[in-house]
């Protein structure tokens, strides 16, 4: 566990979004999943934490839900990305990158600043 | 935006209430039904499977929490179960809710019902423009004392002339007159006002126009208020331009001021300029109000006024010295008169609320100790310290909010029956315009909570202030000779020393009122009736018109079957009406270059004093044969002879009183009779001489016709009237009451004061014998277990009965002797409220100390009974 990395909350959110934008519309269960294969097991999500944070992007209008059937016919609440929680994506993804691009330049040894 | 949206979407889930547990547990449930499969199909035991998924999950029951959390606003949700919770708590205590929520509403309802006149009289801004830039400038005088005097007409020029502080100043004066439109004459209140005066003011008539640069020798203008206006012109806008008479002069109606304007308080019904007035200075009549320039303070002005008034007192050393100028801002100035008595009646209720607020927060300390084993489970069982202090503090929450809610309908229902008893006796303005409106709404939320919090939050934190572990123990033990704790002791002991402490201002205020009430007038007031007559000068400027007109009247007037006998007069005892003269006295030197001896002048008709019982102490009183042409003769009172003629028989001296500048008359004094109380019951006789309206050169207008009656006075007003009437039909009569009811009404004010501090006094006692009885009652409920060990012990039921009776008397003589400081030091601030207040009087003192302790007997010897009444074997069974 020691060399996993915590997930934060905004980046939490920002990883389901990417998620549903790739995937389609999934349930919390699949989302959590998807985010674990992703980051090749590197990150130690709890589920739980998950659910309040899909609710918080329901309600700031980024995801919609509704109550479906999933391939295996079991009932599940499928949650569906929205035009805003596209717009959204593409925001924070971009602010993404340009911040840990600064990082990355600040931590590469070897580049002095002139 | 998109915040705000989530934010408004989580509050209404918070007020709307709706949780929905089951479809977060579906979505949970759903979720581990897919995790469990994943793991089953990973090689798990279906238990084995359960267990991880749930781990992963982080514990169900934690995640619904958390999503919860997510969906309503947290703060608000807890706020909701406190008041759920503490509504729940209150109504399984009715007793207690019921008792602190009536505590309550008596202390606000009182302070909300005194407030809301107070907003009416002191606070509502008056009807005048920027009105704090208006002052109200009074005439001081350091020998008499004055603080309120007026000033005279060529100094107020002077101070109109010589002022930097004023952007404009007007002076005004009462001149009720009677005014004549078409075929009927009436007694008006009129004012003589600067023709600026409505610029200074900043209100201007509502139709028609202001006096304009009107100047002294213009055309007679007069401008109507909108009352007298709708009385007599039906509201009609062609009343401009006619004509009314006032004082038999025609004047012309140029204006007509807007609804409800008045100067200072007084309900006028005409405005007239302001001529040359009279040029002595001596003579201080009028009312100076100022609008003070852009920028300058009160201060300012205040230093300005005084340095031109000892510019005037270097000028003119006999007149104005000891004169001073006295600047109060004008909306102080209007309610002056009612200002301490309602900040004085203020603060008594605020002591009430002190008292009511003690009386609850001992109740919640006793429940607190009650609830002390709910409290630690709760507390055991992972509430926070704070969590359970708010908890505490919504119960006090509702509990204000409840007496809040209840205390604003009693002052609704209490502060119009005041207002409307209190309007019949004096002319205070705004006093018809007391309602419960924002600012008393306001109020009360404001003093409801700061009583809720102030008496909610000591008994918090007291009754978690234990390690719950103690306390969970504690609470299964017997309580055993267990006193009640030292904050509740020490809340009885104030509320008592408050109450008693008021109970101090309402018995003084009450014996003054009876030593007021059993004061000998001096006269007897019983089958007399009056009226007060206005007489029109300019026709009875002369004496022979005067003499005429009394002579037919009193013919009338006694030939009416039922009257007995009737005189004039000019001052009638108690009846607002007051003349000083100077004059001198032949063989004395003046006391004074300047200034004669001065004494009130009084003129009455022959047989007057007799009629009113007043006793004739020497010589004779006022005959037929004193008329004009015969010796011109003065009857003064005892005052008089003790102060002018000392030791010596003022029967058969002389006076000279000067009638106007160039002449002056010479009076014999032939009689001397009995003091009566003029001005007021409380005021001790001033010397007074007295001439008859025969001879009398003395101008005024204003006489009091006196009838004494075989049968009831009241009966015959209506024929008085009439016989006024048919003796002059332009002379008005303004008011008709019976001299008891004058008498009366000349102590409504002490009365009043008598009857609201007497009560809240009441009330406050009621309260703190509450708090008494409770504290006693829960101290038995604790010493049960003891008194039932005393019992078996061979106790007798009296010293059972002692013992408590005791506790409560010790804490009533704590509260008695930090009353009785408290009294001695706050007494004094009743003197001055009513005339005569005798503060510090032992014989109070001691009454109320003895109602408190008895009170406090009463109180304490109903738990005590029960107390003694403890059945041994039931006692110690139960514990």
């Amino acid at each position: 566990m020691a060399d996993k990395a915590d997930v934060w909350q905004g980046t939490l959110a920002l990883m389901a979004l990417k998620t549903l934008e790739t995937l389609g519309p999934l349930h919390g269960y699949g989302i959590a999943r998807r985010i674990e294969q992703t980051s090749a097991y590197h990150l130690a999500l709890n589920y739980g934490t998950l659910y309040p944070a899909l609710l918080k992007l329901e309600q700031e209008g980024y995801v919609t839900s509704e109550w479906g059937v999933s391939d295996n016919n079991r009932k599940a609440k499928f949650y569906r990305l929205t035009r805003a929680g596209r717009k959204q994506l593409d925001k924070e993804a971009r602010e993404w990158e340009r911040t840990t691009a600064i990082l990355a330049r600040f931590l590469t040894p070897g580049e002095e600043a002139p | 935006m998109r915040a705000l949206r989530a934010w408004l979407l989580r509050l209404g889930a918070s007020l709307s209430g709706r949780v929905q547990p089951g479809e977060v547990a579906d979505e949970l449930d759903s979720h581990l039904a897919f995790h469990i499969d994943d793991n089953v199909r990973a090689g798990m035991t279906p238990a084995e499977a359960r267990r991880t998924a749930l781990l992963k999950l982080g514990g169900f029951v934690q995640t619904v929490e958390s999503i919860r959390e997510q969906r309503g606003l947290p703060l608000l949700d807890t706020l909701r179960q406190d008041l759920v919770y503490a509504v729940r708590v209150l109504r399984r205590n009715p007793g207690f809710t019921a008792t602190a929520v009536i505590t309550f509403a008596l202390g606000i309802g009182a302070n909300s019902a005194i407030f809301s006149i107070v907003n009416a009289i002191l606070l509502r801004p008056l009807p005048l423009a920027e009105p704090s830039q208006l002052v109200m400038i009074f005439a001081t005088e350091a020998r008499r004392s004055l603080q309120f005097d007026g000033v005279s007409y060529p100094a107020f020029i002077d101070w109109q002339e010589q002022n930097r502080s004023f952007a404009s100043m007007a002076a005004f004066a009462n001149r009720d007159l009677p005014l004549g439109t078409g075929d009927e004459v009436v007694a008006a209140r009129g004012k003589v006002v600067s023709a600026n005066i409505f610029d200074v003011v900043g209100v201007q008539p509502a139709i028609g126009r202001a006096f304009g640069d009107w100047r002294p020798g213009s055309s007679d203008v007069v401008i109507l208020s909108d009352g007298f206006w709708k009385r007599y012109f039906g509201g009609s806008p062609s009343a401009i331009g006619q004509t009314v008479r006032i004082d038999e002069r025609p004047h012309t109606i140029v204006g007509v001021m807007p609804p409800r304007f008045t100067l200072d308080g007084d309900s006028e019904d005409f405005f007239q300029p302001l001529g040359v007035e009279n040029m002595n200075r001596g003579r201080g009549f009028l009312r100076t109000v100022g609008r003070l320039r852009r920028g300058v303070a009160l201060e300012q002005a205040r230093d300005d006024m005084s340095a031109i008034a000892r510019r005037l007192e270097r000028l003119y050393p006999g007149t104005h010295n000891g004169v001073g100028a006295n600047l109060v801002p004008m909306a102080g100035a209007v309610a002056r008169r009612v200002r301490m008595g309602l900040l004085t009646i203020m603060s008594v209720v605020g002591v009430v609320l002190l008292i009511a607020c003690a009386n609850v927060a001992s109740l919640m300390l006793a429940r607190g100790a009650t609830r002390q084993q709910e409290l630690a489970l709760r507390a055991a069982l992972g509430a926070g310290r704070l969590r359970l202090v708010r908890q505490l503090l919504t119960e006090s929450a509702v509990i204000a909010a409840a007496g809040g809610a209840l205390g604003l309908l009693v002052a609704h229902w209490t502060a119009s029956a005041l207002a409307a008893a209190v309007a019949d006796q004096f002319r205070v303005p705004g006093i018809e315009s007391v309602r419960t409106d924002g600012m008393v709404l306001l109020f009360t939320i404001c003093v409801s909570a700061a009583a809720g919090l102030g008496f909610g939050v000591a008994p918090a934190f007291a009754c978690l202030s234990k390690d719950p572990n103690d306390r969970l123990r504690e609470a299964s033990r017997s309580a055993t000779g267990r006193r009640a704790p030292r904050a509740r002791r020490g809340l009885v002991i104030a509320e008592t020393a408050l109450a008693l402490a008021l109970l101090v201002g309402g018995g003084t205020l009450i014996r003054t009122f009876l030593t007021l009430r059993a004061t000998p007038p001096g006269f007897n007031s019983a089958s007399l009736i009056k009226a007060d007559l206005s007489l029109p000068l300019p026709s009875f400027r002369q004496l022979d018109t005067r003499v005429g007109f009394y002579h037919a009247a009193l013919q009338r007037v006694r030939a009416l079957p039922g009257v007995r006998a009737a005189a004039f007069v000019s001052i009638l005892p108690l009846n607002n009406r007051n003349n000083t003269e100077s004059f001198h006295i032949v063989g004395k030197p003046d006391p004074s270059p300047d200034r004669g001896f001065s004494a009130v002048f009084n003129m009455a008709s022959a047989g007057y004093f007799r009629m009113m019982g007043i006793p004739i102490r020497g010589g004779r009183e006022f005959e037929e044969h004193d008329a004009a042409g015969a010796p011109d003769v003065a009857v003064i009172n005892e005052a008089a002879a003790r102060a002018f003629w000392p030791g010596e028989s003022p029967l058969g001296r002389q006076i000279v009183l000067p009638i106007n500048n160039e002449a002056s008359q010479i009076l014999t004094v032939v009689g001397v009779v009995g003091d009566v109380r003029q001005a007021s019951l409380g005021i001790p006789p001033r010397p007074e001489i007295a001439v008859s309206p025969m001879q009398s050169h003395l101008p005024g207008s204003s006489v009091t016709i006196v009838a004494q009656t075989k049968g009831a006075p009241k009966a015959l007003a209506e024929s008085l009237r009439a016989a006024v009437h048919s003796a002059n039909s332009l002379v008005p009569i303004s008011r008709i009451a019976t001299v008891d009811d004058v008498v009366s009404s000349s102590i409504v004010e002490p009365r009043l004061y008598a009857t609201l501090l007497g009560a809240f006094a009441l009330l406050a006692l009621v309260l703190a014998c509450v708090g008494l009885y409770g504290l006693i009652a829960y101290s038995v409920s604790q010493r049960r277990h003891e008194f039932g060990v005393r019992v078996a012990l061979g106790a007798a039921q009296s010293t059972i009965m002692r013992l408590v009776v005791g506790e409560g008397l010790h804490l009533a003589a704590a509260g008695v002797g930090i009353g009785l400081v408290l009294a001695l030091a706050a007494s004094r601030l009743l003197v001055g409220l009513v005339v005569g207040v005798e503060p510090q009087d032992p014989v109070t003192f001691a009454a109320v100390t003895l109602v408190l302790v008895a009170a406090t007997l009463l109180a304490t010897c109903i738990p005590a009974r029960r107390a003694a009444r403890v059945d041994a074997m039931v006692a110690l069974r139960t514990d």
